[in-house]
Formats: C-alpha cells, sequence, structure tokens
C-alpha cells in the first residue's frame, strides 16, 4: 500500500540541450509537475545527466529529504542506470527512480509545441504515480560462468579460441565439418605476401587440438542455446564419424585397406574436384587427424554388408564403431564468439558466364584447390582433359557489385584474383587477362602487390564481362557439354574446341572486344551461409539486410551484438581477408574475456517472484515460462521461479489464475498507478 | 532546403530517369556490360555506357546526333543485366530520342513514315480504319463487333495491327477467334474502332504520339463491359500493363500465352491429332526477358502430342532477339546501314542449328521477319515459322480450311 503521507517525491525535467526544451516549454512542465501529488519539489536542467545535474539530485535527496525521484528526460536506456547510480550515492535505494522518457515519445515525434506539452505532462503524471508505489529491492547478481563457446573452426574461431585459451580461460570450440581450418585450409598460398598457407595455418589447427584449455568438437553443431548473458546452458549434436576419436591414432591405415581400391567418391573440400573413399580424411593436415566414414557409401553402414578389411587394418586399435550414434553434449558457458564464416557464390545461377555447363570454366575456390599441392591435382594447374591452359581469363565482380546478385562489394576478390593471376602465371605461363571494373587493392602491401603482378606481364581489361561463349573450332573436346549454355552475343555453337570467348566492353580502349581463352575463373562472391538464419535465431542476434550477421555498432562495437553474450568474428559478419579476420576474432576474445574476468553479472530487477500464502500449485505458469525458470516444488505445492533464469517477460504473471505470480516493478498497483495517471490527462 | 550544384549531365540524367520504374542512370558505374551484352553493341557509335558517359559530361549533342541512338530494337539485355538497376530499354533510350526529336532530328525515314501511319490512320501499316474487319472474312465464326453493340464479355481481344491487316498474321488472328469460340468465351472485338497501343511509339521516344494514343484508347475502352483484355502483342501487353497506368489507366490485361497457359485443361479435350515435329521457341524480348513469361508459351506448345521441344543455344533470359522491338521492325535498313547484322538472321541461324522443322513465335512481328530471314537463309521447306495459336490450331483442326 502506499503511504501518501511520507511521499517526498523529486521531479526533474531535463531540456536536453534544445532537444526538449525546444519541442516544448520546460518550465511549464516544472511547474506542472509541482502541483502532482506526493511532489515535494520539481526542477528543470540544461544537461540531468551531466555531473551538476547529477549533484542536483543528489543534493536534493539529502537536503530535502526526497524519498523518490522521477527523472523527465531520455529513454531508460540510456540514463536509467546513471541516475539510479546517483540516488544510491545520496542513500536512496536505487529503485526508487523512475525515467519518464519525454524526449523520444514526446520532443521527437510531436511537432506542435502545445501538443508536445500535454503528451509529457500526461507521460509525467503516470511516472509520478507509479513511483509512488515502487518498493526498495535488492540488486541481484550471478557468477558467469568461467567457461567460452566458439563456433566456427575457420581461422576465426582458431584465433578467437587460442587467444582465450592461452589466457588461461576454457574454451569449448565446435565446427561443423570433420576437420577445423575452414576456407584457408583450402589456399595454397595467401595475399599479398604468398605465404604458404598451410604453413601458418597447420601450427594453429595442431595448437587447438593440443591445448589443454580447448575441448574441439568437430563434426558438430550447436543444436540449441537456453540461459542468458553470463549463464549459457548449449546442446551440442555430435555425428557420428563411425571412428572413436579417442581410439584413432590417425595412421590411415584404414584408408589404405578400405574395400574400395581407388578413390571413387566426390570430395567436397577439393570442391569436387577431386575424390575420395568412404572413409576418408578431407585434406592432409585435417586436424583432428581422424578420418570420417561416409555413412551413404560405406557398404557396412549402408548395406550390411562388406568384407571390413578396414576394420582388420586398424587391427587392435579397434577404433571403427559402426553403430555410432548421433549424440547430444551439454556444456555451460559464460560467453559465445560466433565465427561461422562465409560461402562462395554460385554462379551457375548467371547463366550468361556458362558455370556449370562448359567444362572450362571454374570459380575460383576450385581453382584454389587445384594450384594447393595437397590438392586433387598435387599443385599442377590442368583442365579436365589433363591439358596445361595456355590462355586463362579471370572474371571480376561475380555475384558482387551488381543488383541483380549482391550489391555489395565483396572486399577480397580484386586480391585474390591479382593471387591466382600470379600463380597461374607462375605455374603455367599461360597469358593471364583480368577483366575488372575497378581494381581495389586498399590494404597493407596490397597496391603494391598489384603493381608487381602487372609487373609480371598480366593482362588488365577494364569492363564486366558480358558473355563466356565457346569458341568456334573443330575436333571434338573430349568434354563437349551435352547442352550449351546462353548466350546473347555469339553464333555458332557445337563443336567446340574447348576454348572460350569472353565477350567485354573495353571500356578504356573503347571497343567491345572477344578474348579467347582455354580456362575462365570466375572471382565469386563471399555471401552469407546459406544457415546464417538459422543460426542468428540460435544465438539471438540479427542480420544485416545483406544476410550477414549484424554487429551491435558498425563503428564503436564492431564485434559485440544485440545480444551482450554474444560476439561475433570473421567473414560471418562480413566479406573479409584473413589479417582483418584474425584482428576481429582477437577483439571478440577480448569482449569474451571482459565479460568472463568481470566474474558476476547484475540482473535485471524486474524479475517475477510468487506469493506462496497465494500460490496454489497449479503449474498453469510452468509450462507457459519460455525461460524454463519455473520449477514445482512438490512438497509445498507452489512454483519457484528461479531469479537468474527469468527475464521478467511477465507471461507467468498475466497467466496465473490466483494472482499469485508477481512482478518486481510491475506490480498491479505500479501499473495501474501509471495507467491512471496518464489517463487523466488525454 | 539547399539548392544542390550539378552538373549539366548529372541534372539531364536525373531529368531522364524520372518517367521509369528504376533507378536514374545517375548510378552508372561504366562497366560496359550493357555494351557488351548488346546484340547490337559493336555497331554502336555510342552503345548504352559510352551513351551515358557521354550525356553525364554534358555532350549530348553528340549522342543525339550520332546514327547509333536509332538502333536499340529493345532486346533489354542491357536493363535486365545492370549491375545497378538502371532501366536503360525502357527509359534511357526513349528519353534520349524524344530529346533529339524535339530539337528537330529526324529518326530514320521508314519509321518517320510508321509513326505518320498511326497519326492517321491509328495503325502502322497505314491502312485504312474501315478494313480492320478484314481479317474476319470468310471467317466460319461469329464475331461480335462492340463498336456496333456494346455487350458484356468475358474476354475484349485487341486484335493488333499486323494481326488485323498483314495476310500472314491475320491466319493466327483467325486461328484464334476459332480457338475463343472453342473454348465457349464470350468475347468481342473493337471493330473498326480499334487503334494502334502505341508500345513502337513510346519505346521510340514518340511520348506525344503515345499520350494521344493511351487517351483515345482510354476512351474507347472505358465505353465497353469487359472481363479482360487479351492481346496477341506482347509489346501491347508490356504498354498496357506498365506504362498506361503512369496515366491512370489500367485494365486487366493478359498476353494470349498466359492466358492459355492458364486454361490446359480446357484446351486438352480440343486436341484431334498430334502434330509430328521438332518445334524450338523463340522467346520475345518483351514477354520473356522483360516480363518473365518463360514458361507458359512452351506450356502451350508440350501440350501439342507428338512435338518435340528443343531449345536454342540462347533462350530464355539469354534469347537474341529478332531485332523487330522498339520500333526495330523499321530499322533494319538503318541498322544494316550502320554496320549492324540483321539479328533475325542470326536467330534463324540458331534456330536451324537445333535441327528443329518448326520455329514457334507468339509475337506478330516475328512471322514476317523470320519467315524473311529463312528464305534469305535458303533454309525454306527445313524450318517453318508458326504462331503459337498456329500450332494449336493445327493439332485442334481449327485451322484454314485451304492451308
Ligand atoms: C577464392 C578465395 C581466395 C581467398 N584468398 C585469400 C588470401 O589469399 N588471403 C586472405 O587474406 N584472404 C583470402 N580469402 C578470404 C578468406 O577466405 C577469409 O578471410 C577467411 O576464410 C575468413 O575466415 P572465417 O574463419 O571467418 O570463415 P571460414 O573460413 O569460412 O570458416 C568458417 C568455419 O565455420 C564452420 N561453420 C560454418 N557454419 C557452422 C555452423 N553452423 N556450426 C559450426 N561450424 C560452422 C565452417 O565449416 C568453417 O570451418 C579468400 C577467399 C576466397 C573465396
Amino acid at each position: 500500500m502506499i503511504d501518501h503521507e511520507s511521499l517526498r517525491i523529486g521531479v526533474y525535467v531535463c531540456h536536453c540541450g534544445s532537444n526538449i526544451a525546444g519541442a516544448l516549454d520546460v518550465e511549464e512542465l516544472t511547474r506542472f509537475a509541482e502541483g502532482l501529488p506526493g511532489v515535494a519539489l520539481s526542477r528543470h536542467y540544461k544537461y540531468m545527466c551531466s555531473d551538476p545535474g547529477q549533484e542536483l539530485v543528489k543534493r536534493d535527496i539529502v537536503e530535502h529529504r526526497l524519498n523518490r525521484i522521477v527523472v523527465a528526460a531520455c529513454s531508460p536506456n540510456l540514463h536509467e542506470p546513471t541516475f539510479r547510480r546517483a540516488a544510491e550515492d545520496a542513500g536512496l535505494n536505487r529503485f526508487l527512480v523512475q525515467m519518464c522518457n519525454i524526449r523520444e515519445q514526446v520532443a521527437w515525434v510531436t511537432e506542435d509545441k502545445a501538443d508536445a506539452l500535454t503528451k509529457a505532462e500526461a507521460h509525467l503524471a503516470g511516472a509520478v504515480r507509479r513511483v509512488a508505489g515502487h518498493e526498495p529491492l535488492q540488486r541481484q547478481f550471478v557468477r558467469i560462468v568461467p567457461r567460452a563457446l566458439v563456433v566456427g573452426g575457420g581461422i576465426a574461431g582458431i584465433q578467437a579460441a587460442l587467444t582465450l585459451a592461452d589466457a588461461g580461460h576454457k574454451v569449448v570450440l565446435v565446427e561443423r565439418e570433420p576437420s577445423i581450418g575452414g576456407h584457408m585450409a583450402m589456399f595454397d598460398k595467401t595475399f599479398p605476401t604468398l605465404d604458404c598457407a598451410a604453413c601458418i595455418l597447420t601450427p594453429k589447427m595442431t595448437s587447438v587440438k593440443l591445448h589443454p584449455n580447448i575441448k574441439l568438437l568437430t563434426y558438430s553443431t550447436v543444436e540449441s542455446v537456453e540461459g542468458s548473458v553470463g549463464n549459457y546452458r548449449v546442446k551440442i549434436r555430435r555425428k557420428p564419424r563411425y571412428i572413436d576419436e579417442d581410439l584413432c591414432v590417425g595412421c590411415m591405415q584404414c584408408i589404405d585397406g578400405c574395400v574400395f581400391t581407388q578413390a571413387k567418391f566426390s570430395n567436397a573440400f577439393d570442391q569436387g574436384l577431386g575424390l575420395r573413399k568412404p572413409v576418408y580424411l578431407p585434406f592432409p593436415q585435417a586436424v583432428p587427424p581422424v578420418p570420417v566414414v561416409d555413412p551413404e557409401v560405406c557398404l557396412q553402414i549402408a548395406r550390411g554388408k562388406c568384407k571390413q578389411s578396414c576394420v582388420e587394418a586398424c587391427g587392435e586399435r579397434n577404433a571403427f564403431k559402426f553403430d555410432q550414434q548421433e549424440e547430444i553434449e551439454e556444456y555451460n558457458v559464460g560467453a559465445i564468439i560466433v565465427a561461422t564464416g562465409f560461402k562462395a557464390f554460385d554462379p551457375s545461377v548467371i547463366e550468361y558466364y556458362g558455370y556449370g555447363k562448359y567444362p572450362n570454366v571454374y570459380t575460383s575456390l576450385e581453382v584454389e584447390r587445384l594450384l594447393n599441392a595437397g590438392g586433387p591435382t598435387g599443385g599442377k594447374l590442368v583442365l579436365r582433359d589433363g591439358s596445361t591452359p595456355k590462355r586463362v581469363g579471370i572474371v571480376h565482380c561475380v555475384g558482387s557489385r551488381d543488383a541483380n546478385y549482391h550489391p555489395y562489394c565483396s572486399r577480397v576478390c580484386c586480391m585474390y584474383a591479382l593471387k591466382l593471376a600470379h600463380l597461374v602465371r607462375e605455374k603455367t605461363g599461360a597469358e593471364v587477362t583480368n577483366c575488372y571494373i575497378d581494381i581495389r587493392t586498399p590494404g597493407k602491401g596490397f597496391e603494391e602487390f598489384y603493381n608487381r603482378v602487372q609487373n609480371e606481364g598480366v593482362q588488365f581489361i577494364r569492363g564486366k564481362v558480358a558473355d563466356i561463349t565457346p569458341a568456334a573450332g573443330n575436333g571434338d573436346s573430349p568434354h563437349l557439354p551435352e547442352r550449351p549454355s546462353g548466350c546473347l552475343a555469339q553464333m555458332g555453337t557445337v563443336p567446340f574446341s574447348g576454348g572460350l570467348v569472353m565477350q567485354v566492353d573495353d571500356t578504356l580502349l573503347g571497343s567491345i572486344r572477344k578474348v579467347e581463352v582455354d580456362m575462365v575463373i570466375l572471382a565469386v562472391a563471399l555471401e552469407a551461409q546459406a544457415d546464417a538464419g538459422d543460426v542468428r535465431r540460435t544465438f539471438g542476434i540479427s542480420c544485416s539486410t545483406e544476410g550477414f550477421f549484424l554487429e551491435k555498432h558498425p563503428k564503436l562495437a564492431p564485434v559485440n551484438t544485440a545480444n551482450d553474450g554474444v560476439m561475433v568474428a570473421g567473414a560471418c559478419q562480413g566479406a573479409k581477408d584473413i589479417p582483418d579476420t584474425v584482428a576481429q576474432a582477437d577483439a571478440a576474445a577480448a569482449k569474451a574475456m571482459v565479460l568472463i574476468d568481470s566474474g558476476q553479472i547484475e540482473l535485471e530487477p524486474n524479475t517475477a517472484w510468487v506469493d506462496e500464502e497465494m500460490c496454489s500449485g497449479c503449474k498453469t505458469c510452468i509450462s507457459l515460462c519460455p525461460y524454463q525458470a519455473i520449477t514445482p516444488d512438490e512438497e509445498r505445492k507452489i512454483a519457484v521461479i528461479d531469479q537468474a533464469l527469468c527475464k521478467g517477460c511477465g507471461t507467468c504473471v498475466a497467466a496465473c489464475p490466483s494472482g499469485a505470480a508477481k512482478q518486481h516493478l510491475f506490480g498491479d498497483e505500479q501499473v495501474n498507478e501509471e495507467l491512471e495517471g496518464l489517463m487523466n490527462y488525454v | 532546403m539547399a539548392t544542390v550544384q550539378t552538373s549539366k549531365g548529372a541534372d539531364l540524367l536525373e531529368r531522364l530517369g524520372k518517367n521509369g520504374d528504376g533507378k536514374p542512370p545517375l548510378g552508372c558505374m561504366q562497366c560496359g556490360l550493357c555494351a557488351a551484352s548488346c546484340p547490337l553493341g559493336q555497331a554502336m557509335e555510342f552503345p548504352p555506357r559510352k551513351l551515358i558517359l557521354q550525356a553525364e559530361s554534358g555532350n549530348l549533342e553528340k549522342v543525339l546526333a550520332s546514327p547509333s541512338l536509332w538502333m536499340c530494337v529493345a532486346c533489354y539485355a542491357c536493363s535486365k543485366r545492370c549491375p545497378r538497376g538502371i532501366e536503360l530499354a525502357d527509359v534511357l533510350w526513349p528519353a534520349l530520342r524524344d530529346a533529339a526529336m524535339q530539337q528537330g532530328i529526324q529518326p530514320p525515314a521508314e519509321l518517320q513514315e510508321t509513326f505518320q501511319n498511326i497519326f492517321k490512320y491509328g495503325n502502322t501499316l497505314g491502312r485504312s480504319p474501315r478494313q480492320r474487319m478484314d481479317w474476319t472474312k470468310d471467317l466460319d465464326v461469329r464475331v461480335l463487333d462492340l463498336s456496333k453493340e456494346t455487350r458484356p464479355v468475358e474476354v475484349l481481344l485487341l486484335v493488333g495491327c499486323y494481326p488485323s491487316y498483314y495476310p500472314r498474321n491475320q491466319v493466327v488472328a483467325r486461328a484464334f477467334a476459332r480457338l475463343l469460340t472453342q473454348l465457349g468465351i464470350t468475347w468481342g472485338v473493337l471493330g473498326a474502332q480499334e487503334k494502334a497501343i502505341g508500345e513502337c511509339d513510346r519505346m521510340f521516344g514518340e511520348e506525344g504520339l503515345f499520350e494521344t494514343l493511351v487517351e483515345a484508347n482510354r476512351k474507347l475502352l472505358d465505353k465497353q463491359d469487359f472481363r479482360k483484355l487479351v492481346v496477341l502483342d506482347p509489346h501491347a501487353f508490356r504498354a498496357l500493363q506498365k506504362y498506361y497506368p503512369r496515366f491512370g489507366v489500367w485494365y486487366p490485361v493478359q498476353h494470349y500465352t498466359t492466358f492459355l497457359a492458364e486454361r490446359l485443361e480446357q484446351l486438352k479435350p480440343l486436341i484431334a491429332k498430334p502434330v509430328e515435329a521438332a518445334v524450338t521457341y523463340h522467346d520475345n524480348c518483351c514477354a520473356g526477358r522483360r516480363c518473365g513469361y518463360f514458361d507458359p508459351p512452351r506450356n502451350l506448345l508440350q501440350l501439342v502430342p507428338g512435338v518435340k521441344l528443343v531449345e536454342m543455344a540462347c533462350n530464355r533470359d539469354n534469347a537474341l532477339c529478332c531485332g523487330g522491338g522498339g520500333g526495330g521492325m523499321w530499322l533494319d535498313a538503318h541498322i544494316v546501314a550502320q554496320g549492324g547484322q540483321r539479328l533475325s538472321d542470326q536467330r534463324v541461324a540458331q534456330a536451324a542449328e537445333t535441327g528443329a522443322e518448326i520455329l514457334a513465335v507468339s509475337c506478330p512481328y516475328e512471322l514476317a521477319r523470320f519467315e524473311d530471314a529463312v528464305k534469305v537463309a535458303g533454309l525454306e521447306g527445313r524450318l517453318k515459322v508458326r504462331d503459337i495459336i498456329e500450332v494449336l490450331a493445327e493439332c485442334m483442326d481449327l485451322g484454314e480450311r485451304n492451308a
């Protein structure tokens, strides 16, 4: 019950410079407040949030024995903590403060000054009546689980996990594929320095595997996340490898021993250019170095009938487990870093480039595999018929900077296209022609690399390639496509020599050219992962219009997200190269440490609680709670709400048939008083 | 509000972009995809990219005076592919042509004559409006002439200029009349009152003439009581669906291919005999690339027993233009004089490569264009050009008695 006699409410109207004062008469509003019941004093000031503004409140609390405070200013998101702290400093319980938002909800959205005043008065009257019913509450803290979850084992996830682990924190690293490494593991060399990707990546991958603070879960995905910042419960789904990771020593004898003497199934890691057996390691440096069995093609699993020569080869190590099932593992973590990377754009939707129809049109990622010493050709750049291309065309901006596909620039393609041009020339001596719209090389050593590649004799044509069509030729190509692709500008289709013509407007020369080549490389865009929408929902974060995960602030909070305990790093947040990815991964690790090292986190005070006298134990609330925060106490026949799990959504309060579920700061009295205060003036 | 200083060229481009539904050409990044995609780009002094570049830097005079201004045949390849979503074919070219004519620059003679014809007679062929109904002579089904008696109908058929007057296309119009009747649909035509819809004028920058036609057609159609318009010409479809509404004039309209493709079940029982032939379909640019109707015409052809549908090298979104759109029907001489190839010749060669015996079309311009190209290529007897309606009519025994 409100004790009106003893109420001494202080009301403070903020000008917010001219933000509020320019839109309504703050003096009039202050006078209005003086007349409200329980108000002991009312003031206005230019910037209430400034130090002098706060001092004013503190002094008044002491001198005028104020016992409730209302600040009519901006959104509580901005300065509620400021004024709560000020009140506390002056010896008043921090929850006896109420913000009244007359900036966003009144000043900024109301044109007429008189209307604005009336509206502000209504809000203020509501706030004053509400605060009268506030009661002192205790601040509540929970311990933060000192363990981080990193999702995605590309270079971003690897880097973040190692940084956290090296700082002494426990990390769970979850990777969807059989091995960590991500896209970087596919490359032979990396721009602009042309470091060998494996040489710089493999040691990091091995460190992850060996690090005592890192629990590595490959071939796994995050099934669900419950709880909130500082205290998440994650369920992780582990796919069966059919080989026990703890027993396997990575000798690879089983692969040699497999009844399939020849590799005959497409290896996804090689972009389908290489073959593997039913039991395989995606690439030689894979971590963990444990093979996987593909259940679709393994005779034993698919048909239940096989000599099992692999098991024989494994011998007494006995690592094969054909009856392995999918498993769910649970972990508690305090912070999460999402580092799920990107997907390479599939150019087959751009019909005029003939990808998927002409065998000699490749994506950049495919060529990365061909150039890789550990790749399907042992690092030899050869066409599908085994011949070496003499003329190679590289098409920039495939799917990027294009309103029909992705309007954004993918940031790394110019540089990797230059890298590929260099490597192709180095390995084959082929004539290389890059067709580009603009060459973008804004990075350390990037422009210098461009210049170097120019000096190596790579040709550049400024123009976006329009059509790729088969060159007229004689003789049957062994790879004659079944159906020639579309083409606007070219007639005469079959038979062709395997050669291709790129039609391009040479915008600097001012003429339309046909450039004949043996191989075309499409510099495809980087796009959001196909399952970014699901991942977004699992972790309670958002996506930007391009589909990448959205950071909290593009400049000032680039690795935080709208969900306080979740950070993002790497190409899942936007297309970027390895140097930027690594920098962002370290930043995300640092932010995770800030959270974990703070040790505890304050809970919102607006949690629900149960009036034990009134609760009948009907359990209505239990199934309704979206956060599984309510459990039944069978002995006492009441519901118990876990204050650490309750998010203050109010569902149970509304649903409780006996009115036993109540909510701090949102009691019936507080809400009704506020409404009545508000409605009296509308 | 502060006035922003823009260059003369930028100003112009902004203005030119105003009447479109795409973005003004100010966002052009000079990538040249339009120029290299243009089937006549190599023969143009100012292919789309250069045209924008010149206009932007204020060299409009040069652009307007160039013969290449009269070479676009509205195939929409540039618009469709433009990475910045600029409406080149629909907006920029017509606007520049309009500007040229305002300055007294004359379009090629053959085209001027066509405009005169539309202006004087309401049709592109320069024939008397009284002969509009000539196509119905000897027709064995009743044609309701709504200009004589207004009655509620399900379908008001806009026959169009070529099918009304040109003997080769009249055959198609008659077959369609029989088909509509067989389907049990109540339908009528505007008879002697029918007028060109005017798409070619608009695309050719004759905005004034176009507006006159919009107004005239609005008056005519407002008097009638119909559920939907059906047109034989995809260009008329596009104009009625997209440009007429800009003047506040809108009617439900369908091209005959979509209209029929929605009635496959009703068409099936009408089939009397197979048409044993390999058929390749030419996507006209207007219904195809521009409006995205790739499947309805194919669905109709596949309905016909015996038809083996084969695809040309360039199809659907990448189909090569016949060269007849946007006024191109009357530009062949001009284009060839500028060193351009007749696109219909190239297209027929592509059709022949498929081994098809029938080149199926669904646009009135194409019969004449492709039949001519077939002759030029010496493919007579090997490749027949047929409107989809004719193929349907054959299998339903609805063709000309003496054909
Ligand atoms: C052809 C090409 C060449 C390039 N060359 C260079 C170069 O030379 N130099 C350079 O600096 N940059 C280069 N880049 C860019 C480089 O690939 C990226 O900067 C880098 O890979 C980004 O790392 P990442 O960890 O963020 O993403 P990724 O490498 O994509 O790794 C993401 C990881 O997360 C895993 N994952 C995804 N979803 C889930 C999920 N739901 N659950 C669990 N795990 C998941 C993936 O399996 C993968 O292992 C190139 C890019 C391309 C396309």
